[in-house]
């Protein structure tokens, strides 16, 4: 299957049906349901998923802070669930940076060198070089509350990695700075995990961190894992309408299917505009329903100033907007039956085209996706 | 299978157990184990085994046969109701005054009006003998300018001022706390809608604090109707139910009629707190919130003079018997003298000769005693915080009982249970120091509570991953973090005990007397000079290390004691 093991590196995080369920007043909350997980050796591998999905609670038993209800836990052979979080040799970043506040920043530091009784010369040695490498060697005699926000951050991640942990544990590390530090931060993160050529667990809700920063995505929903694969697999084939939403943006269209012969394939929509794809993909030329459920990114979409020409929809700018990089259309289809709004992402504007024309749009038809209309309204169902 | 027996067994954190297991058997040992027993034994006549058939009401049979033990009922009750109606009438004002209008040297009304609570109440208390008694100087003056003179001293009047003038400052705080809190803009949308000043503070910023005076006042009634030094030397023929436990304890030796009498005590303390909690539930108190916005002062220049005499009258007054006795303890002969003669330093070179030793017993049981209660309270209010388990508020109430229980009851419950049976410690320093740290020790573990609560449990998790078993982590991080909480919470308990006399009248022996101890003794044999020396001594030793105490937290004494 796509997105498990690939490559030569071997496995060191093998997570097998890993169940986690909290007892509260006389109520039982399933937070994992049967998650397996295997991270190779020097992967930067991230959990990605809304708040409550199960991330956090899946790295907080790899941490050994939460007892697994059941399943295995093994890393590099060892069964980890039997020992203790303090002899796993994990490092481990938080999501309030943690830091001791009466300590200093060399203190914070040396703190699980001196925990490991390492000669002092040594400690000295290793912390100097840790610091050069997050970039703060000047700042060693200040407290954590001196510090700004991004510093702390890079405290907190030397202080998990100079004593060469096994394993990283990253738990929505970025959440607390603000827009910009967050994506100079994420850069930073990746260098320093790269140089390290450390293990390494991720943890985040933002799935333009995870895209950006990662080797492998699992994105998680309710307790379970969704979807496993590398980020360009996660964006670009999503298996799910559930991942499809979730990551970037995401136009949905209800249709009708009907196959014919040689690959061609014609969607009928509920304004009884048709286009027809012939599509090369497995996944299009597979599909089993009569009923379906068309997915495309907005960029997959192209915007021409001719509206009714064949194998196009037709639509009327609702509005543009200006977003920079890409210029983003607003266009409702289906104006007469059920409207829907379309987000098209263009590099540039396209010339002619202002609120309130009539437009079309040709969907390529290589990146368009099917999936069956039951997990739309399971979709629905859950937002409602 | 991770690699063996031997491995699996260093897996454990044996440690983690041990240390907590230990202070959880300190717990049951000293606290819940004498609470039971001296409760079973009150329903047991002495000499009789423990067994259903010999279960018995007679040790209660003198709450209807004698009329000492029924006045002790009347008189306790209404020394506590009336000590809170007066507690009330001052504290509530003092603390709108403070709060809420621009009086002048407002830190210096709140430090002063704390220092009653640290001050031992029965050190002071014979100084209202000395003047207001049919032999003091106000009495002098008045009879010889009016040729008039006050009622007799002795008896409920002086127990009832005494005990007032030490303890309104619990209203005074706790109300003056919740009036700072209290949302402004309440009382402010109150006006806009067209209500007169005195129909605000009535209908809407009384309500609003009700619950915190309510607070107040519980902890004056539990404290007036527990306490012991203040009848003992002001009661005369007034006697009150721990007066009378201590008539049967040293009197008779009779643990099981002392535990009775402690039982009624103990049931008049919570049948307080119920009635507390049923004037509170009736009113909602969730509006008190943290807001940022300072309380709104009222400009009134009237409110501002009659405040400002009014506070300054009523500190005046209730440290008017511990500045008699500093005063007093510097001159030769004012008792039987009109008014203080000659000043001198006799009474203190007596001191030195003859009451070395109670201030050396004193200085090592306090030490010894908060040592023990902070190791100990540390550790449970992290149980307590930490290790979230069912059946917490079990734990909570056994930290807590010693507190609310009178001190001669928590004596009298040490002293049942270590003077028989399986531990027998009756007579040492060690049931002292017993009774002393299960009687302080809710300080300490409220004020870590409260530090510990401040700590993110995620700096621990980060010792932990980072290589360091509990107990490391427990030493390196969360120690020092809760250090502030444990130095606050040790030196009200410090002060506190130095100034302890309930629970020591009932558990100490010749060998151990302490400074309160002497103080009473001498203050019996007419010996003022010497009592008010060591007084005044012990007056110095509390304010002592409360100053240094704020010198390290940076911290005023009236914050220290807002938890209290």
């Amino acid at each position: 299957m796509a997105g498990q093991i690939q490559g030569s590196s071997p496995v060191a995080l093998s997570i097998r049906n890993l169940k986690k369920v909290f007892r509260g007043k006389g109520e039982r909350v399933t937070a994992l349901d049967n998650v397996s997980i295997d991270v190779q050796e020097g992967e930067l591998f991230t959990l990605l998923g809304p708040s409550g999905c199960g991330k956090t609670t899946t790295l907080r038993c790899v941490a050994g802070f939460e007892k697994p209800t059941g399943g295995k836990i093994d890393f590099l052979g060892r069964d980890f669930t039997t020992i203790p979080s303090f002899r796993r040799n994990i490092g481990m970043v938080f999501q309030s940076y943690a830091l001791f506040p009466h300590l200093s920043v060399f203190e914070n530091v040396a703190y699980g060198l001196k925990v490991r009784k390492d000669p002092r010369r040594e400690i000295e040695q290793k912390v100097d070089g840790i610091l050069q490498l997050v970039g703060l060697d000047t700042t060693k005699k200040r407290k954590p509350s001196e510090l700004s926000g991004g510093q702390q951050q890079r405290i907190a991640l030397a202080r998990a990695l100079v004593y060469d942990p096994q394993l990283l544990l990253l738990d929505e590390p970025l959440s607390n700075l603000d827009a910009k530090l967050r994506v100079y931060m994420r850069g930073e993160i990746r260098r320093i995990q790269q140089r390290a050529k450390v293990t390494t667990l991720f943890v985040t809700h933002d799935q333009e961190e995870a895209l950006s920063i990662s080797d492998r995505i699992a994105v998680m929903h309710a307790g379970k894992v969704s979807q496993i694969g590398t980020p360009d697999e996660i964006y670009e084939d999503p298996h799910s309408i559930r991942v499809a939403d979730f990551i970037g943006q995401a136009n949905f269209f209800e249709c009708t299917v009907k196959k014919q012969e040689r690959g061609l394939m014609v969607l009928t929509f509920p304004s009884g505009e048709r286009i027809s794809l012939n599509s090369t993909s497995a996944m299009l030329s597979d599909f089993p329903h009569p009923n379906g459920v068309l997915f495309s990114r907005p960029e997959q979409i192209k915007v021409t100033p001719e509206p009714g020409r064949p194998n196009t929809l037709n639509g009327k700018v609702k509005s543009i907007l200006y977003l920079g990089s890409v210029v983003r259309y607003f266009i409702e289809v289906f104006g007469h039956t059920i409207p829907r709004e379309v987000l098209v992402d263009e590099d540039r504007r396209i010339k002619g085209v202002r609120e309130g024309d009539e437009v079309g749009l040709v969907l390529d038809e290589d990146d368009v996706r099917l999936f069956p209309p039951d997990q739309k309204e399971q979709l629905q169902k859950e937002s409602s | 299978m991770g690699g063996g027996f031997k491995e699996r067994l260093r897996n454990i954190e044996l440690t983690t157990h041990v240390v907590l297991g230990l202070a959880l058997l300190i717990l049951l040992v000293f606290i819940a184990y004498p609470l039971s027993k001296v409760i079973l034994n009150s329903f047991l006549e002495a000499g009789d085994v423990l067994s259903l058939e010999n279960l018995t009401l007679a040790n209660f049979s003198q709450f209807y046969t004698s009329t000492l033990y029924k006045s002790a009922l009347l008189h306790t009750l209404m020394v506590g109701f009336l000590c809170v109606l007066f507690s009330c009438l001052l504290g509530i004002p003092m603390a709108y005054f403070v709060a809420k209008t621009e009086v002048p040297f407002k830190v210096v009304f709140l430090t002063l009006g704390t220092l009653p609570l640290i001050l031992p109440p029965f050190v002071g208390a014979y100084s209202w003998v000395l003047l207001f008694g049919r032999q003091g100087v106000i009495n002098y003056f008045l009879d010889r300018l009016f040729g008039m003179s006050l009622p007799d001293i002795y008896g409920a009047p002086g127990v009832i001022i005494a005990m007032t003038m030490s303890y309104y400052p619990f209203v005074f705080l706790l109300t003056y706390g919740a009036l700072l809190s209290a949302d402004p803009h309440i009382e402010e949308s109150a006006e806009i809608m067209g209500a007169s000043r005195w129909r605000v503070i009535r209908t809407v910023t009384l309500p609003l604090v009700i619950s915190s005076i309510v607070a107040g006042a519980l902890i004056v009634f539990m404290r007036a109707v527990g306490n012991f030094g203040v009848p003992a030397i002001l009661g005369g023929n007034f006697y009150v139910l721990p007066t009378l436990i201590y008539f049967q304890v040293t009197g008779f030796f009779n643990l099981h009629a002392a535990g009775a009498i402690a039982m009624v005590n103990v049931a008049m303390v919570g049948m307080a707190i119920l009635l507390s909690q049923y004037v509170t539930a009736k009113r909602s108190r969730a509006t008190i919130t943290g807001t940022t916005q300072a309380a709104r002062i009222s400009t009134s220049k009237i409110l501002k003079w009659v405040g400002t005499v009014f506070c300054a009258g009523v500190i005046f007054f209730s440290l008017l018997p511990h500045l008699t006795v500093i005063v007093t303890s510097f001159t030769e002969g004012w008792a039987g003298t009109r008014y203080p003669t000659k000043f001198s330093l006799e009474n203190y070179r007596r001191i030195f000769e003859i009451a070395r030793t109670p201030i050396r017993n004193s200085l090592f049981l306090a030490t010894t005693a908060t040592l023990v209660a902070a190791v100990v309270g540390t550790l449970l209010s992290y149980i307590n915080v930490r290790k979230r388990f069912r059946g917490r508020w079990i734990l909570d109430l056994t930290v807590m009982l010693p507190f609310i229980l009178p001190g001669i009851v928590v004596g009298v419950a040490i002293l049942t249970g270590f003077s028989s049976g399986l531990i027998i410690l009756s007579g040492t320093w060690m049931i002292m120091v017993i009774g002393f740290f299960i009687r302080r020790m809710p300080y300490i573990y409220r004020s870590t509570m409260a530090s510990l609560s401040q700590i993110d449990v995620a700096v621990e998790d980060a010792s932990t991953i980072a290589g360091a078993p509990w107990l490391t982590t427990f030493r390196k991080v969360t120690l020092p973090l809760m250090a502030p909480g444990i130095l606050a919470g040790a030196v009200i308990a410090f002060s506190t005990l130095m100034g302890e006399l309930s629970t020591t009248i009932i558990l100490y022996s010749a060998k151990w007397k302490t400074i309160t101890v002497a103080i009473v003794e001498y203050l019996f044999s007419a010996n003022i000079g010497p009592a008010y020396a060591l007084g005044t001594i012990l007056i110095f030793l509390v304010l002592g290390a409360i100053f240094l105490a704020n010198r390290i937290l940076g911290r005023r004494m009236s914050q220290m004691f807002r938890m209290v």
